[in-house]
């Protein structure tokens, strides 16, 4: 686990929510890419990347929100850790392959969410399953496109590298 | 399944989240620390990304599109926002001097003086009906101010505040209401958000009261949020369930401000019961 990476990851995940939120309110479209986040950081680094992404963007996320801080810290540290135990279990490499757990991470956080408010509030919230729907496929877009680029680009900067490194040993020779 | 090191670190952190979440559901006065430090901090990078995508979509949309003219039209929609919300006031004002008239009654209120702001970010959350805006407590902003567009009531600002950012409850939030009363008959009555479509709802109007689609609801200035006059939305649909004058009644109200793609917004910046007699004295 990178623990640099994991942060970078998860600022640049909430920087992203708070710039793009602008431009859905009161549509259709919800997505959480904090979530999406969480679980690249789950899959790619671990149950313990994915536990302390998970606090760390729930708690922004909580903070920046306005609602009471730690709710969506804990629905997020729950699915962070058990998408990595997940990923450590069936070795998901793939960017296709990683899509399920994305999408079944998702319907599980807004379950969580519901449950927690529903608990706090002690009446159980409203289930809005066209939005729950939106967001899986969204978050799962996105989650697609986060998941290719960490595959294509380590990969082009080795190919990158090795080009370099054999035009100069053909001119040394 | 679960690693011997990892998981006490779960329940851990998970502890942590639980201690935090009832210290807060137990004391719901005040604001936490973290709260508004969190805010404070990315009220600052929203607002430097902001104006990083807005620099580059201003420069292309000048240079490579439209060479200037986005900058004229940017300046005129500011303009005409500032001039409609203006012309809703004066309007406000003329109906109630009008009434006060009628009454013979001296008292007049004051034009309150506006703030124009920039949406700079949404909420974080999913589906919150909440924005940030790119003016604070240094510009004079402060909660429960009323943020109006050209077309009528956006929402109220809501703490906490950073110091060049507040962050605005949209008036068709779940947890949003707002005095309101009808033009025609001029019955009050509470505007009320939520998650149908339209948003609003029209409530406490008497059963007796003829309520048609088309009709525009006003604000009513006695939330001493939204200063009266104000417009919310017109009626959309009107509902009987039930029976004679006793069945219930729905009415539903279209917005009339589009809160889906929100660029400039006016801060009110004197609260609605700030009300100026004659004399110079408030009220």
């Amino acid at each position: 686990m990178k623990p640099t990476a994991v942060i970078a990851t998860v600022l640049v995940a909430v920087l992203l929510q708070l710039m793009f939120a602008r431009y859905m309110i009161g549509g259709r479209v919800v997505f959480d890419l904090v979530l999406v986040a969480v679980v690249f950081a789950a899959l790619q680094w671990g149950p313990v990347a994915g536990m302390l992404a998970g606090t760390m963007g729930g708690l922004l996320q909580d903070a920046l929100a306005g609602g009471i801080v730690g709710v969506g810290g804990l629905a997020k540290t729950l699915v962070g850790y058990v998408t990595g135990q997940i990923g450590v279990q069936f070795v998901l490499t793939r960017p296709r392959a990683r899509i399920l757990p994305l999408a079944v991470a998702t319907v599980v956080h807004r379950l969580l969410m519901l449950s927690f408010y529903g608990l706090i509030d002690q009446r159980w919230p409203q289930v809005w399953w066209t939005a729950m729907l939106w967001e899986t496929g969204v978050n799962a877009a996105c989650g697609l496109m986060l998941f290719l680029a960490a595959e294509a680009v380590p990969s082009a900067l080795s190919r990158g590298r090795m080009s370099r490194r054999s035009t100069f040993s053909r001119r040394q020779w | 399944m679960l690693r011997r090191g990892s998981f006490p670190l779960l329940l851990l952190i998970s502890l942590g989240h639980v201690l935090v979440i009832s210290a807060q559901v137990q004391s719901k006065s005040g604001i936490p620390l973290i709260e508004a430090a969190a805010f404070g901090v990315f009220a600052r990078f929203q607002q430097t990304t902001t104006g990083v995508t807005d620099g580059v979509k201003s420069g292309w949309n000048q240079y490579f599109a439209l060479r200037g003219v986005e900058r004229d039209n940017e300046q005129l929609r500011k303009r005409v926002i500032e001039l409609e919300a203006q012309l809703q006031q004066e309007q406000a004002q003329a109906a109630r001097a009008r009434s006060l008239e009628e009454a013979l009654n001296l008292q007049r209120t004051i034009a309150a003086p506006t703030l124009a702001a920039r949406v700079i970010a949404g909420n974080p959350q999913p589906g919150s009906l909440q924005v940030m805006i790119d003016r604070g407590s240094a510009d004079g902003v402060e909660p429960n101010m009323a943020v109006v567009g050209s077309r009528g009531i956006i929402g109220r600002v809501i703490g906490p505040l950073a110091p060049h950012a507040a962050r605005v409850q949209l008036i068709v939030g779940r947890d949003a209401a707002a005095g309101a009363m009808l033009e025609k008959s001029g019955v009050g009555g509470v505007v009320i958000g939520g998650e149908k479509n339209p948003p609003l709802r029209l409530e406490y109007i008497p059963n007796l009261v003829d309520v048609q689609p088309g009709e525009r609801v006003l604000t009513s200035g006695l939330d001493e949020i939204y200063p009266s006059g104000f417009v919310i939305g017109v009626v959309e649909k009107v509902e009987k369930s039930g029976q004679g004058d006793s069945g219930e009644r729905t009415i539903t109200v279209r917005p009339a401000v589009d809160v889906s793609h929100l660029e400039v917004v006016l801060v009110i910046l004197r609260p609605a019961k700030t009300v100026e007699k004659p004399g110079g004295k408030k009220s």
